[in-house]
């Protein structure tokens, strides 16, 4: 049995390279292989909805889109880590905060002062 | 009627509010034993809270009895007072009570939307990502950017992007993940959260946000440590330096210069000493400071709980 979490990225994947509105039914074909209840498509889509990952239009049947793209979503999640709102900054542990490229050039400086025979520098970039 | 213990612990809020934070803030010795200073900050942070509330509470419920139990107990119980109750008890009667209720709330408001952002980006990253990182629990997020964070919470999650993954190599990798493995291993995030909330609480107290930024930069210093200890290779306190620095400069293109707030110079500082460390700090400095904390601890809750001086 497939976890739910599962399943929805399993719709979303079907939604996002179909290019156009899906209705439940046409998901329900379209991940056949799983031998999913149209009930349990439903359910899914109401979670994806929740989430803000999907919207419907008014047709009957509905028909479903993703309302971003993957991409989209990736950059969103990274605007959101890299992003300087402090209220979000509690909300993950990053390895090592936003710096600016004058900071960057002297902790580039700090390495070189202490650099020991045979180690590796950081790669430039 | 119980002045003395409301003045002392009046002092003692007063001192916890400015001198001791900024204090501690300046010292050198936390970045050398950053676990004590971790300790340090809470109980500074908790007999602050205490002692500011208690000497509002003592002060406010004075004139129904000589300890604060007892004067607890017949203002609950709505006993007469045995003195004149005047205006100015009424006034820090009313004034403990707001206080607890806006650093209770504002902790209980900054956990649920900290709780709700976290449930956000969880949300985000099982629909983008694909587990497969270089480590078994690792998730790999497409993005040139060299970033890696964890989300912690009952179900962590421990994420780096492609970029990082492409920046170093296997070794600094390591590092990076036993880094954020001890943020998650030591519940870093519980020991900030108190801090994130008063910062909010309390934003005319400039100490407020020293702190934050104090226990925030100790934090990081505190898993380079542990990172520290669980890696092999000739010279693992330069592999993690140069993975901070690679991590630092593949993402300085998002930061306009000059914004160094964020950080406030705070990853020179970990490079600095995983470079050039300084010697522990001696059992008996690292007692005393322990000592002080506990201190601080006892000192607010025995002069609530103890008779007043009179």
């Amino acid at each position: 049995m497939a976890s739910l979490g599962e399943l929805e990225r399993a719709v979303m994947d079907r939604l996002w390279s179909a290019g156009g509105a899906l209705s439940a039914a046409d998901l329900r074909d379209g991940l056949a292989d799983r031998g999913l209840a149209l009930t349990t498509v439903h359910t899914v889509l109401t979670r994806l909805e929740q989430k803000g990952f999907v919207v419907h239009d008014e047709e009957r049947p509905r028909r479903f889109t993703a309302r971003a793209s993957r991409e989209e979503h990736a950059a969103e999640l990274m605007r959101e880590v890299l992003g300087q709102a402090g209220n979000r900054q509690a909300a993950l542990a990053r390895f090592v905060g936003s710096v600016s490229a004058d900071e960057v050039g002297m902790l580039r400086q700090l390495l070189a002062e202490h650099a020991g025979a045979g180690v590796d520098e950081p790669p430039a970039g | 009627m119980l002045p003395a213990t409301a003045v002392a612990l009046g002092v003692l809020a007063a001192l916890l509010a400015w001198p001791v934070p900024v204090a501690l803030a300046r010292a050198g010795w936390p970045r050398r034993d950053p676990l004590t200073a971790l300790l340090c900050w809470q109980a500074i942070g908790l007999a602050g809270g205490l002692s500011m509330i208690g000497a509002l509470l003592v002060h406010g419920l004075a004139p129904w009895g000589h300890s604060l139990p007892e004067a607890w107990w017949r203002w609950v119980t709505r006993e007469p007072a045995q003195e004149a109750v005047r205006g100015d008890h009424w006034v820090a009667q009313t004034l403990a009570a707001v206080l607890a209720l806006e650093l209770l709330g504002v902790l209980l408001l900054s956990s649920v939307r900290t709780a709700r952002t976290r449930r956000r980006h969880r949300e985000l990253l099982e629909l983008v990502v694909r587990p497969g990182g270089p480590a078994g629990e690792t998730l790999l997020l497409e993005h040139p950017a060299p970033v890696a964070f964890c989300i912690p919470g009952a179900r962590p999650l421990l994420v780096l992007s492609s970029g990082m993954l492409a920046e170093l190599d296997d070794a600094q990798l390591a590092a990076v993940i036993a880094h954020e493995r001890a943020h998650l291993a030591e519940r870093h995030h519980l020991l900030l959260l108190p801090f994130v909330a008063w910062r909010a609480a309390l934003p005319v107290l400039p100490a407020a946000g020293r702190a934050h930024d104090a226990v925030r930069d100790l934090v990081e210093m505190r898993a380079d440590d542990v990172a520290l200890g669980s890696l092999s290779g000739p010279d693992p306190r330069r592999t993690l330096a140069v993975a901070i620095v690679a991590a630092a400069g593949g993402s300085s293109g998002q930061v306009p210069d000059g914004a160094l707030a964020i950080t406030g110079g705070s990853v020179a500082v970990r490079v600095r000493r995983l470079l050039a460390p300084a010697d522990p700090l001696p059992p008996g400095a690292r007692g005393a400071a322990l000592a002080g904390a506990v201190a601080l601890l006892l000192v607010p809750t025995l002069l609530l709980l103890l008779p007043a001086v009179a």
